[in-house]
């Protein structure tokens, strides 16, 4: 985020919009709304994979930003703040349904010690080219929640194995080895998805 | 060596720790290259995923109504008018102050190793800080300290002390920053280190023009 | 609008009379000044104080009322009003100091005012109001009382804070080295950043809010029910972190580097509580009975 990001048709700046929001300006709060509401709404929808829960956490989100927009000093951390505020109230929506945040440490179904799993689809076909953002849109979806969290935090999001741990209290290691199983279980539904489709034709 | 164990020691190899018979299996086994190609393909595809969605009109109708329920949204005619700094502070000299005072946490955020350090405040700690340690005034805090003298000498050692432990609060939460620059918890920290210091200059000030 | 001043020297007999009225001890020669102001909706008003009490109570909607003693000549009080907008001032004249630019106001104002004080060492108290309050001082001691709707900014050098069953604002609390106690404090948030003082809240961590309660040196104690519904994070860099509670999940390895830490829920995690501290001790303690 710049300093000289402009909002709404080149009238208001974001630090202007910062600056009137915190004066209780209605405008403002939509500017900035409207600057970041795509990535905070994304975030809340991969990481629940419901749109009811994404629309409710993403108020909640924007809600406790307002709240405390009188505090934030600086615009360039203003993007940073928006998006560890939105990471805390989905974790925090997610513990209090009680979903796991991160996956047990159980091994992935059917997978036995020292085995190749059987997967769909030729061994030696690679994805790349055969998928696109919907497919693996779809495929993150179907994940596990515990796996679906730490890959959105890592992958999508771009957060660090160290932050990851401090936002959802886990090691970092442990935060690897979900991450590793959580592109493996993807691999295999993208794979899965893509046989299906393939038998159809 | 066979692929499932491959497979479960695939993230240390991609950080570059492996054996041997480790890279001999991948550099022999087509499976396993094809499932680092494929990992390697889902994490790139994953940025496609960021703010790939648009909210409902209606979520944000629901989030304004809660605004305005709140109060945070406000007739133009109860905007209260904020007590700020800036708009009591007459005097010439304290602009660059304020303005460092201001931009100085978010660029202690984003530079915690100090380089181009912009605040004139920080005797450098040890590798472990003492909270005790008392953080000496910078030339600008001896100005303000000029100033709020002119009143009554007994403030001015309260200002004093005041700005060292400000000052103090500012260096630790540096120091923590350096030490772990992602935890947002002391990043936090100091933000509210320089609010305070703010605070002070605003009081201080504030007071000297009566 | 309209306002009226009257200005007399004080006689013994009246001091009595007043003494009685107002509460307020001052000494033969004192001056009191009594001012009115008819106001509309939520009124703006600032009072500039530095030396003496400011108490601001709820009174007639429509209506402020101010008494004002003064301790002596090197004092006056300066008024002025623009429609919903008031400013008292104690103008400090040449050779004014801490006791004899000394005001002490009594004022009676909407219970919707938006109020505004600035005090150097006098104490400062605002009870039942529901504007939105902003208080400021170096040494002065801080009391809002009985107050809901409005938000709550307070801001001290030294004084000690207290606030007393506030609800559905939002409270924030600047302090370098003053006590905060909050007792009975509720709202979608509570913002509390102090230096050196303490941080006392003893509460419920009601109403879905948030509570940030951050210090550098200073401990920070806070006593809830056993009912409380809460996700808590807890850390101290340097300090000790201790809970009466149990809390679900238990992360034991957390951010424990050098300091202390706990992170966890209690009930249906409808509050956030985030106790930081550098240095101070945290202790989230179960209320008895």
């Amino acid at each position: 985020m710049t300093g000289a990001r402009r909002a709404q048709g080149d009238k208001l700046t974001e630090t202007e919009a910062i600056e009137r929001a915190k004066q209780g300006d209605g405008e403002a709060f939509k500017v900035l709304y409207d600057l970041h509401k795509r990535r905070v709404y994304s975030l809340c929808l991969r990481m629940t994979g419901n749109t009811a829960s994404a629309e409710d956490l993403t108020q909640e989100a924007f809600l406790q930003l307002f709240r405390k927009i009188s505090t934030f000093r600086g615009e360039s951390a203003f993007s940073t703040w928006l998006h560890r505020m939105s990471v805390n109230v989905v974790l925090m929506q997610l513990r209090k349904k009680g979903l796991p945040i991160v996956p047990l440490d159980e091994a992935t179904e059917g997978e036995e010690e020292g085995q190749v799993k059987k997967e769909p689809g030729a061994p030696d076909e690679r994805l790349a080219g055969s998928i696109d953002r919907l497919h693996l849109q779809r495929a993150v979806d179907e994940l596990p929640p515990g796996y679906r969290t730490i890959f959105v935090l890592h992958d999508v999001e771009g957060y660090e194995h160290n932050e990851i741990a401090d936002l959802v209290g886990c090691s970092i290691g442990n935060s690897k080895s979900q991450l590793h199983k959580a592109r493996i279980k993807l691999r295999e539904l993208l794979r899965m998805n893509r046989a299906e489709k393939a038998g159809k034709r | 060596m066979n692929c499932g164990e491959f497979e479960r020691v695939l993230p240390e190899f991609l950080e570059g720790e492996h054996t041997r018979e480790q890279q001999a299996h991948f550099d022999s086994c087509s499976a396993c290259a094809n499932l680092r190609a494929d990992l390697d393909f889902i994490s790139s595809q994953a940025k496609l995923l960021v703010a790939s969605e648009e909210p409902r009109p209606a979520v944000w109708d629901a989030l304004e109504a809660r605004l305005r329920d709140e109060g945070l949204i406000r007739l133009p005619e109860f905007v209260t008018p904020k007590v700020s700094i800036f708009s009591r502070w007459r005097t010439a000299w304290l602009v660059p102050v304020a303005a460092a005072l201001v931009i100085a946490a978010g660029i202690k955020l984003y530079h915690p190793a100090g380089a181009g350090d912009p605040a004139p405040i920080s005797k450098q700690h040890g590798s472990n800080p003492t909270v005790a340690a008392v953080a000496p005034v910078s030339h600008e805090d001896q100005v303000l300290l000029n100033t709020v003298a002119t009143r009554v000498p007994a403030q001015r050692a309260r200002y004093r002390a005041d700005l060292e432990s400000a000052n103090s609060f500012i260096q630790d939460a540096e120091q923590s920053i350096k030490d772990d620059p992602n935890d947002i918890y002391t990043q936090q920290m100091l933000i509210n280190a320089y609010a305070q210091k703010q605070m002070l200059y605003d009081l201080a000030v504030d007071r000297s023009e009566q | 609008m309209r306002n009226a001043v009257q200005t007399h020297r004080i006689t013994a007999a009246q001091f009595v009379i007043v003494l009685a009225l107002a509460g307020i001890a001052y000494a033969n020669g004192d001056v009191r000044k009594d001012l009115h102001f008819k106001v509309g909706k939520r009124p703006m008003i600032t009072i500039d104080n530095p030396y003496g009490a400011v108490v601001v109570r709820a009174g007639a909607a429509h209506e402020v009322v101010v008494t004002a003693i003064l301790h002596s000549d090197k004092v006056e009080v300066d008024q002025s009003q623009s429609h919903n907008r008031i400013e008292i001032i104690s103008h400090l004249l040449s050779g004014a100091d801490v006791n004899t630019g000394a005001v002490q106001y009594e004022v009676l104002v909407p219970a919707d005012t938006n109020l505004t004080v600035h005090s150097d060492n006098g104490r400062v108290h605002a009870e039942k109001l529901h504007g939105d309050l902003s208080l400021d001082g170096s040494n002065a001691a801080m009391e809002v009382v009985d107050c809901g709707g409005g938000h709550v900014h307070v801001k001290t050098l030294n004084g000690p804070v207290n606030l007393v069953n506030l609800h559905d604002g939002h409270v924030e609390v600047m302090s370098m080295g003053g006590d905060v106690m909050l007792n009975g404090v509720s709202g979608p948030l509570v913002n509390i950043n102090s230096n050196s003082g303490k941080i006392l809240y003893t509460g419920d961590f009601a109403g879905d809010g948030e509570y940030d309660f951050t210090s550098h040196t200073g401990d920070i104690e806070a006593i809830a029910p056993a009912y409380a519904s809460i996700d808590v994070f807890a850390r101290s860099n340097q300090g000790r972190v201790d809970s009466d509670f149990s809390l679900e999940p238990k992360h034991s390895s957390l951010y424990t580097r050098g300091g202390s830490a706990l992170v966890g829920t209690m009930g249906k995690a409808a509050s956030a509580v985030k106790l930081v501290s550098f240095s101070g001790k945290i202790h989230l303690k179960k209320r008895q009975n």
